[in-house]
């Protein structure tokens, strides 16, 4: 019953994937666009919860659409003359760029459904937290640290380019 | 080989804990009033920090044993020593040139926190033993460099030549992760050297195109940071729109990191090694050498004759970092020890003459304002010590061209070396006709400073000994070794050691 289930359910997460992640691409407008990341985020997280990675899957609910989502909304709701972007290059070549894109589509299709890979046999549905927490400080210790590193860096960085920017406009206003 | 766990790994990671404490402590001591108002704590602590690196990195090189450290995370061989040293060596000299340029006056301390960090991510990238780390280290390099390169706020270059390499590096980054994917797909494992265990394993080829297809999706993330033709639109507009030292340090560490890890990459995970015989040979059906070498020749054609018709100082020096780039690249398309040896040696001859040559630029643009190449006009006849400077260029021009008596020359003689020793003679011809090429642009620039005359009078004010005194040893460097090379060649045949089994 729950094998039957499963392609029918992916069919409809991976087509809520798609018709938001297009809708991302081609909207003009941002805030459509960061509203309909929305759909995709949500997608992606039932695919986590289809897979047995429940742990994976609140995560995304929770950082992606609760605080990325909103920072993004935020970021555009925000900035100023962002919702009239004037395009000064249309040039992006659809008649090459369409026929490309539509091989690579076709072939990697076809590599997917071609190709033996690598399978798990056995899929438990078991909860998946505590294994994560383990490993987190065991195997993938270096680099969980590591990434520490580079947030703590990147936050720097972005205070960095942020701040000058009001120091900036402070010294416009004077 | 042993795989180590957290504890017993520690100690491998002594330099890169080093470097980490440094970056908080430039943090610290910003917080207190007085210290942070001093524009020197902070680079001279980065300084002194990486020097400890450096120092203690040649230490760990000769107490400890090569080993798998950290559940398999890492591999702590020479070959990841010399490029931990080689990337110390490479953000000590950026420091260096960032605390005498113009353009980077009163930086903040997040600068040199960035360039920390970015050095952090180097020798991670050359020692990550698995497709996570390899990904992570990667980020780290790129992303803190998007932020280096947009640095000066107030320039309008500088910003759009952050967004150009954002947006380039997104792409990269996606289809290099894409390509990881599809190799963990097939094979079942995120460790390089279980994965060449699972290749090596696989005579009948088990999902080989998908692995080919993965591969080669890889090699365009791993591309993208060396700057290889088709991979390399980002690399001019980035170089000229960057602070000249972030793009002297971007043409030479995060190059020659990008370089660590395709090598890494080609020469474990898709090589078998004979250790008696010394011999690498490729795997049979998934034998990418003569793919490479296509990259290498069209890296260096495209990089060559491009760089003939560029005006702007930076922009020229983008497109023969392109071509050295190519020339590296095919010695990464033979798979011998020798060939390894080689691009070690080329890495430290390009990390000298490339450096040399920035700092060179960074004087004439410090002096005279101008990026342009005609601002070198008649450096020779300039008061402040443009002789002495032209000179410099001068030597560090031959040498990156290839002409004897440099250590370009010896590198590159190296290089070709190894090709011909690989019996692929059509590279090694194209690789020289290639060299023939760029004597033309290099030695526009000697003609501009030596007979044409000044537009200006500016003088170059140059100002105490240590500034000029470093450029001179770099060139006294460039000369010296490109006649007394064999302390340098002994130290790479030890550094091209990689644990590949």
């Amino acid at each position: 019953m729950l094998d039957s289930l499963q392609p029918l359910v992916f069919g409809m997460l991976a087509l809520i994937i798609f018709i938001s992640a297009a809708f991302i691409t081609f909207s003009r407008n941002l805030i459509y666009s960061a509203f309909a990341l929305l759909g995709s985020f949500t997608g992606v997280a039932g695919l986590f919860a289809m897979l047995g990675a429940d742990f994976l899957a609140v995560v995304q609910l929770l950082v992606y659409i609760g605080g990325i989502m909103v920072l993004y909304l935020f970021a555009v709701l925000m900035t100023s003359g962002i919702g009239d972007v004037r395009l000064t290059n249309r040039s992006i070549a659809v008649k090459i760029a369409l026929p490309l894109a539509l091989v690579l589509f076709f072939s990697l299709g076809k590599l997917i459904f071609e190709t033996e890979w690598f399978a798990q046999q056995t899929v438990k549905i078991a909860p998946t937290t505590a294994a994560i927490g383990d490993l987190l400080l065991t195997k993938y210790l270096l680099p969980f640290e590591l990434v520490s590193v580079l947030l703590l860096s990147t936050l720097i960085g972005s205070v960095a380019l942020a701040r000058q920017e009001l120091r900036n406009s402070k010294e416009n206003h004077d | 080989m042993q795989v180590l766990d957290n504890a017993a790994s520690f100690q491998y990671f002594l330099p890169e804990a080093i470097l980490g404490l440094t970056l908080l402590l430039i943090l610290i001591l910003d917080l207190n009033k007085e210290l942070s108002k001093s524009r020197l704590i902070a680079p001279w602590t980065a300084g002194v920090g990486l020097v400890l690196y450096i120092v203690v990195a040649l230490a760990l090189r000769v107490q400890l044993p090569e080993a798998i450290t950290f559940h398999g995370m890492m591999a702590n061989d020479a070959f990841t020593d010399f490029f931990r040293v080689f990337s110390g060596a490479s953000a000590l000299l950026a420091i260096f040139l960032s605390m005498h340029s113009k353009e980077l006056e009163g930086v903040k301390i997040e600068y040199w926190i960035l360039i920390l960090g970015i050095t952090l991510g180097m020798p991670v990238l050359a020692g990550a033993n698995n497709l996570l780390m390899i990904y992570l280290a990667m980020e780290m390099v790129s992303i803190l460099s998007y932020i280096i390169v947009g640095y000066l706020k107030k320039s309008r270059k500088s910003s759009e030549a952050a967004l150009k390499y954002v947006l380039y590096g997104a792409t990269a980054s996606g289809i290099m992760i894409y390509g990881l994917s599809i190799i963990f797909g097939v094979s079942g494992t995120l460790d390089v050297l279980e994965i060449q265990k699972f290749l090596v394993n696989n005579p009948v080829g088990t999902g080989r195109i998908a692995l080919f297809v993965g591969l080669v999706m890889t090699l365009a993330g791993f591309g993208y940071k060396i700057s290889a033709v088709p991979f390399h639109m980002w690399a001019p507009d980035v170089y000229q729109g960057a602070p000249t030292p972030v793009t002297a340090f971007l043409s030479v560490g995060p190059k020659a990191a990008g370089f660590a890890i395709l090598l890494r990459f080609t020469y474990t995970a898709l090589a078998q090694f004979n250790p008696e015989t010394g011999i690498f040979t490729p795997l049979k059906y998934l034998d990418i050498t003569g793919l490479m070498a296509v990259l290498a020749v069209l890296t260096m054609t495209v990089g060559n004759f491009l760089a003939i018709q560029q005006n702007n100082t930076k922009r020229f020096l983008a497109y023969s970092s392109i071509a050295h780039a190519g020339y590296m690249l095919i010695a990464a398309a033979t798979l011998s020890s020798l060939a390894l040896q080689g691009v070690l040696f080329y890495l430290i001859a390009y990390f000298i003459m490339n450096m040399g040559a920035f700092a060179v630029a960074i004087i004439v643009i410090n002096a005279t304002g101008s990026e342009e190449l005609t601002a070198f006009k008649g450096l020779a006849k300039r008061s402040g010590g443009g002789a002495l400077i032209a000179l410099l260029m001068m030597v560090f021009m031959v040498s990156l061209v290839g002409l004897p008596p440099t250590f370009g020359f010896v590198g590159k003689f190296y290089l070709f070396m190894s090709v011909i020793q690989a019996k692929l003679y059509w590279l090694a011809v194209i690789g020289m006709l290639n060299s023939v090429v760029s004597l033309y642009y290099y030695m526009r620039v000697v003609k501009h400073m030596y007979f044409d005359e000044p537009e200006d009078d500016k003088s170059l004010g140059l100002k105490g000994f240590v500034f000029p005194g470093v450029v001179a040893s770099l060139g006294l460097a460039t000369v010296v070794l490109g006649v007394y090379w064999g302390p340098i060649v002994t130290f790479v045949q030890e550094s091209a050691q990689l644990i590949s089994k």
